[in-house]
């Protein structure tokens, strides 16, 4: 489920770093950060029912001068990955992907999943962080949102339940 | 009836909306038609209503078109729920439906079968303002209400297989990008790819 303050702390980050746009499918894992999503005015939270729509809103949402984020597990990052490839990779599209990291070591669900994350996101040439340090949740996020806007491409941000 | 046709009707109609267009022969058709740099051509098969969708959540105020294929809407029915939920008042989404996957050779799509009414699909999955145009003067009924009313709108136009004669596109997807963030940028007085100082050299 995830912590209260881990949710907010996570919320905070994206704001600072000037997100103004989170589509999101849901896990367990981020059900705080969800239910923030939900009741904050700050960000248009877009929930999508698959992960690759979440790709084209953000890219759309894009052209129209959103600062985006996509929010799902890495099950739906495997669902994603056209969209990846022929939208926001072909055409340049900055997204910051923020991913729960499920079957990482400490996680009791999805091993498969988890063993083929890392693989697939070098393969796509995506750029990555995997957060397991809580004191430094925000310093990840803005460099992530950094990286994404200069080379205007995907960056994912792998969290882990430390971070949560 | 035939796409380029309609693509035609449509053209004496518009203003300064924005157009995403399939990847497909729609998206040839419309840059002859309507050469523009409001116009932003998508590679994946399915995703064009969801840019759509995001792109007219960004902008409310301006009225966005999708051009879409029956084989793409198959590829992504569920975008027509998202739509639903999200409500778009800007949204006027166009189903072009010739029946096959024409820009892969002239497979069958679902709606081949003539199973499938994909404006009944539309209006259960929220999207009120749906409707089957089935000749020029229906079609230009319907755009006229979509343009002057709140939406999101949904238009189901079974068409001629067949592709007009038009040029490709003069640009590939990251030229095209740039022009048309550029002419956003132009036409509702925002910066979009300006960031004035990067996230990280901010953190204390």
């Amino acid at each position: 489920m995830g912590t209260e303050a881990g949710a907010q702390q996570i919320l905070a980050g994206l704001k600072e770093a000037g997100i103004d746009l989170v589509s999101s499918v849901p896990d367990i894992n981020m059900l705080q950060l969800i239910n923030l999503l939900y009741a904050d005015k700050q960000i248009t939270h877009v929930p999508v029912g698959r992960e690759e729509e979440g790709v084209g809103v953000c890219a759309g949402a894009h052209l129209g001068g959103k600062k985006t984020a996509l929010l799902m597990q890495n099950g739906g990052l495997l669902n994603s990955c056209n969209g990846l490839t022929t939208t926001a990779l072909q055409f340049g599209m900055p997204i910051v992907l923020l991913i729960y990291y499920a079957g990482d070591i400490g996680d009791n669900a999805f091993h498969m999943v988890g063993l083929v994350t890392e693989p697939v996101l070098q393969g796509l040439g995506i750029k990555y962080i995997v957060m397991r340090d809580p004191t430094k949740v925000k310093q990840d996020i803005a460099g992530a949102v950094t990286l994404a806007n200069s080379s205007k491409r995907p960056v994912a941000l792998l969290l882990t339940r430390a971070v949560l | 009836m035939k796409r380029f046709e309609c693509l035609q009707a449509i053209a004496s109609l518009i203003r300064d909306e924005l157009f995403v267009t399939t990847a497909g022969g729609a998206t040839a058709e419309w840059n002859g038609i309507h050469p523009s740099d409001g116009n932003i051509q998508v590679k994946t098969l399915g995703l064009c209503s969801s840019i759509g969708l995001g792109l007219a959540l960004s902008l409310p105020k301006r009225k966005v078109f999708v051009f879409d294929g029956d084989g793409a809407l198959w590829m992504n029915l569920g975008s027509l729920a998202t739509i639903g939920l999200h409500q778009p008042k800007n949204l006027i989404h166009i189903c072009w439906d010739n029946q096959q996957y024409e820009s892969s050779g002239g497979e069958p799509t679902v709606a081949t079968a003539g199973k499938i009414d994909f404006a009944g699909v539309a209006r259960n999955a929220g999207i009120q303002s749906s409707c089957a145009a089935t000749t020029i003067e229906e079609l230009k009924q319907a755009v006229g209400h979509a343009l002057s009313h709140d939406g999101p709108h949904f238009i189901w136009v079974r068409i001629e297989a067949g592709r007009a004669e038009a040029p490709p596109l003069p640009y590939d997807e990251l030229e095209n990008k740039y022009h048309f963030i550029r002419y956003v940028e132009e036409t509702e007085g925002i910066n979009i790819l300006r960031v004035p100082m990067p996230a990280s050299y901010l953190l204390k």
